[in-house]
């Protein structure tokens, strides 16, 4: 053997060295973890013997500005495998039995490969009723196999409420992995309208029980006698604006059409009645969504996830004439005796702007009532693109009002940077604006803009930012806990908003008005339609108003798509929600059907 | 033959014993683990059935003339060449790996079987008289001859057998006689790439030394030139090797470092580890009654984590006895390497304890939590066939190394 320098008596003992040295190393660390911190480890040890069950805890419940309840809470059985315990060999079977695909479970129990064992796994969510059964009878071959009661949305209150509610979702890795404090595998979480923005209210307390198991994993019985068990505490309830009533109305009166409607408390911007249509079956979200319902509703070609409401921006047509007027009598150019004179439309340079009828000289009020183009044309020209569209956003178009769901657009409103930036510098004239004065061109507005501007219309300039949500309830104190919002108060002459009130009374109630169709027996309305001109098929019907005429209670907002003008098909809606809403009385004696039958 | 027969020793049981000691307490550790599993109960039952076969390859390999082992050198070798690729073309993965072979109903994994090939081939190469492992061009080829299975492992991938595969092949070449400058080349590379892991600094000084040691050495220009050059290559290996690693050894790697830090996922199984065996005391929680090992926080523990049920059913005092029960064997085998007949028997048998050492050290350091997790079974206790047959058929040459280890022929 070549022994150079190490000889072959020091490489044994370099050998020796390593293995005693290596196996000191262990019994010393045996001896630190069996021995000394022996207690800690026993005490861990413990901990695992013990179960834990995780106790679901409901979510607030909704409430109308009545406190009748529109969401509330209703149990569902989940099903539920333990990976220590099942049996693979059963996965045929059972797939069988909840007919999926074969390799759903095995699927879903590699997903979760890297969470302990003792972990249940769910596979089937809002289980049907026979599974159940079936389950309870194999009880005896079935292993790791389990049902587990969870709390689910119930939507059966008579309200739809899709757009304004959304629905929660099984959370996701991500979010538990930046929220593991508080959320735990499988918990649900606001995903989408008050769901998601109130989750932190709305979120309820998980409870848990403790189980002692012995070394054959069977139940001994409850840990200390339950007395380290914690109940879960339900999240804290929310009132809302809505009213349940002039909601259904709304809903029923928009079946089969498309389009939407928001009705907004003037005084305190809190949102009455709100839909976008057509809408979706929330209750298909509150377990599990199929693949089937979600590709129905976003393939249809009528967007039914899609918000309308606050979404969707088209031209406000002549609804947006008021906001001329306001602009026009605010700044000095005009005064309540100014008229001008309607030929029956406006040559503008090689474009004629046409008017519905030859309204001769005609003032303000007498314009808004009649609804005369020539007016708004002519008054557009004098005011100025800057100081319109700075009224423009004083009444929050071309941004978004910053109502409690997700889901917004903030529309456009038009400025001289905008046709700059779409045009280039210069390369536009004062020919652009004339459409603007009579709320068509490039222009968008959401139904829930229009809404707000007419709430600060009808309250003289002063109202709050809208909202859905206006307290909720504490849990623990049972105290109604007031939600705050931003005020708005705009600069505006009183004697401004008296002539737009005065123009807008006339539309419903005086003959000539543009929106008779919108007059109520008792109550008094007032008001203005609008057309919305685009390009897919026939043009968009609006209806904008509030009631009472005098000390406005309701602000609405309607936009029904491609059925051609306001005044037919928007402002009987309108009228019929301001009825649900101001006359609780007669729509107990009047049936719903009879009032659907009158619209159409 | 008659002489020979004389000089023949007896069995040696103080080799013997420990071994079989050992499979007892691991068929008792099987079964506390799987009694209760749905899936595993036939564990035992194989396991058993094993033992009986891993015997018959103890008698078998002690009864064979022990010149043959030098013949069957080569074949060995080539056969577990020949089963590793094999099993690439046509394996069955198993645990994220493509290690075993199916032959009817049975498996095997073939990097089992290369033990026993590798040990040999080496042993046999080293000891050629005319190897000379101080030569360079022999010490690559000695490299060269542990590279080819390794490569072969890895990409099954198998890492945790590789880096036995590769501490086994430099062991062998440490105990073959290698020069202090010879064992310097071989191992400064490795040492450098590990010092580089702690920074920038680090690598410097160690290349530093390294330069200081090879004007120590006084070799000639162009040997020292090209070393160096191999350890500055070295230096800035390490980051292409932490790349190469598999997301779940690098994730290993570094719940090693804090298994706290991700308690339910890739140190679920360090943290359940090191609780079933701290939570043992002293005598043990019994057998078949600890709770960590029945209700079955670890998942297949009768494999790696076999070493948990010990300690947490029969305490400080098993799993101390079970530590003896190995050293034991290692110092028994220390001893034969050294009193061995020829060298080449002298490097099977450090072979066999180089092979059972890391196997015992990388196993029950991963349990008591002083190594990283890699996924090696502990010799004669863990669930498995191949490795139990293997590491009998082991023993088996080293008792007949003993057994003839007088013999002159």
């Amino acid at each position: 053997m070549n022994d150079s320098i190490l000889g072959s008596i020091i490489r044994k003992r370099i050998l020796s060295f390593m293995i005693i040295g290596f196996t000191a190393i262990v019994i010393f660390q045996l001896f630190k973890m069996q021995l000394l911190d022996n207690y800690f480890y026993v005490e861990k040890s413990m901990e695992n013997s013990v179960k834990k069950k995780m106790i679901p805890a409901p979510r607030g419940v909704f409430y109308d500005r009545n406190f009748n309840v529109i969401v509330s809470n209703k149990p569902a059985f989940s099903i539920e495998v333990l990976p220590s315990e099942y049996n693979v060999k059963q996965n045929t079977l059972i797939e069988n039995v909840l007919n999926v695909k074969p390799g759903y479970i095995s699927n879903i129990l590699v997903a979760n490969k890297r969470y302990s064992p003792h972990i249940p796994v769910k596979i089937r969510r809002n289980s049907d009723f026979a599974f159940m059964a079936w389950m309870n009878e194999n009880k005896e071959m079935l292993e790791g196999i389990d049902y587990d009661i969870e709390l689910q949305r119930d939507y059966s209150f008579g309200i739809n409420g899709s757009h304004i509610f959304g629905y929660t979702k099984e959370i996701s890795a991500s979010q538990l992995r930046e929220r593991r404090s508080i959320y735990g595998m499988g918990d649900y979480i606001g995903f989408s309208g008050l769901e998601k923005q109130y989750e932190d209210i709305l979120r309820g307390n998980k409870g848990y029980s403790l189980t002692l198991v012995d070394s054959r994993q069977r139940t001994i019985g409850r840990y200390l006698e339950g007395n380290e068990d914690t109940s879960p505490t339900k999240g804290n309830d929310l009132i809302l604006g809505l009213d349940a009533d002039a909601q259904l109305t709304a809903e029923k009166l928009f079946e089969g059409k498309r389009g939407a409607l928001v009705a907004i408390e003037p005084t305190t911007g809190e949102i009455i009645a709100f839909l976008s249509s057509p809408s979706y079956d929330l209750s298909k979200f509150a377990s599990v969504t199929s693949a089937e319902y979600w590709d129905s509703l976003s393939s249809d070609m009528d967007k039914p996830i899609f918000n309308r409401a606050t979404q969707s921006i088209y031209p406000p047509g002549s609804t947006f004439k008021m906001l001329a007027a306001i602009a026009a009598l605010d700044a000095g150019i005009i005064d309540e005796k100014t008229t001008i004179n309607c030929p029956g439309g406006l040559q503008f340079g090689d474009r004629f702007f046409k008017c519905m009828h030859v309204h001769g000289r005609i003032d303000v009020v007498e314009a808004i009532k009649k609804s005369c183009n020539t007016f708004f044309y002519q008054l557009i020209l004098k005011i100025g693109l800057e100081k319109w569209s700075e009224y423009g956003k004083q009444f929050g178009f071309g941004k978004r009002t910053g109502i409690d769901i997700q889901e917004e657009s903030p529309g456009i409103l038009p400025d001289s940077a905008y046709y700059d930036r779409v045009y280039g510098k210069k390369k536009w004239t004062k020919g652009f604006l004339v459409s603007l004065g009579i709320g068509q061109g490039e222009l968008g507005a959401s139904p829930l803009q229009l809404a707000k501007y007419t709430a600060l219309i009808a309250n003289n300039g002063k109202s709050y930012e809208p909202h859905f949500v206006r307290a909720y309830i504490d849990k623990h104190t049972s105290e109604i806990i007031p939600l705050s919002f931003n005020k708005i108060e705009l600069d505006i002459d009183q004697k401004v908003f008296n002539l737009i009130q005065e123009g807008m009374f006339k539309v419903v109630n005086e003959p000539g008005g543009t929106a008779g169709n919108a007059k109520l027996d008792n109550i008094e309305v007032s008001g203005k339609t609008g057309t919305s001109q685009n390009p897919h098929g026939k043009n968009h019907a609006l209806f904008v108003g509030f009631a009472p005429s005098k000390n406005p209670k309701i602000a609405i907002a309607v936009l029904v798509e491609n059925v051609g003008f306001g005044s037919t098909h928007a402002a009987p809606i309108a009228r019929e929600v301001i009825k649900a809403y101001l006359d609780k009385k007669e729509l107990k004696n009047d049936s719903l059907k009879e009032k659907v039958a009158k619209v159409n | 033959m008659r002489i020979g027969a004389k000089l023949q020793d007896k069995l040696d049981l103080g080799l013997l014993l420990p071994s079989v000691f050992l499979i007892v307490f691991g068929l008792l550790a099987i079964y506390s683990s799987t009694i209760n599993h749905p899936t595993a109960q036939g564990n035992f039952d194989r396991q058993f059935f094993w033992f009986f076969i891993s015997i018959a390859a103890v008698i078998i390999a002690y009864f064979i003339p022990p010149h043959v082992y030098r013949l069957l050198a080569i074949p060995t070798y080539i056969f577990s060449l020949a089963t590793l690729v094999l099993v690439l073309l046509m394996g069955k993965t198993v645990y994220g790996s493509k290690s075993w072979l199916g032959i009817g109903t049975l498996g095997m994994q073939p990097s089992e079987f290369a033990k026993i090939g590798l040990i040999l081939f080496l042993s046999y190469w080293i000891s050629r008289k005319q190897t000379d492992i101080n030569s360079v061009k022999d010490l690559a080829i000695i490299l060269g001859i542990g590279f080819l299975p390794i490569a072969l492992i890895m990409l099954q991938p198998d890492t945790g057998t590789a880096i036995v595969f590769g501490l086994l092949t430099l062991f062998m070449i440490f105990w073959g006689g290698i020069s202090l400058f010879g064992l310097f080349v071989v191992l400064s590379p490795g040492v450098v790439m590990f010092v580089s892991v702690f920074g920038t600094l680090p690598m410097f000084i160690a290349l530093g030394l390294i330069l200081l040691l090879l004007i120590y050495f006084k070799r000639d220009l162009f040997v020292s030139a090209s070393v160096f050059v191999v350890n500055i290559a070295a230096a800035f290996f390490f980051d292409y090797l932490y790349h190469i690693l598999q997301p779940h050894q690098q994730k290993r790697i570094e719940t090693f470092l804090d298994p706290n830090a991700d308690p339910l996922g890739a140190g679920y199984n360090a943290l359940q580890a090191k609780v079933a065996i701290g939570s043992g005391g002293l005598i043990g929680k019994g057998f078949l009654e600890g709770n960590q090992t029945q209700l079955r926080f670890i998942p297949e523990q009768w494999t790696d984590f076999i070493y948990c049920v010990v300690g947490e059913e029969f305490g400080f005092i098993g799993s101390v006895i079970v530590i003896i029960l190995f050293v034991l064997i290692f110092t028994r085998l220390l001893k034969l390497a050294s009193v061995a007949r020829d060298q080449f028997s002298s490097l099977v048998v450090m072979g066999v304890l180089v092979l059972l050492f890391i196997h015992f050290a990388i196993n029950i350091g991963m349990n008591v939590g002083v190594t990283p997790v890699i996924g090696l079974p502990l010799p004669f206790l863990s669930y498995g066939g191949s490795s139990l047959i293997v590491n009998m058929t082991l023993i088996g040459i080293a008792l007949n190394i003993h057994k003839n280890r007088k013999r002159y022929d």
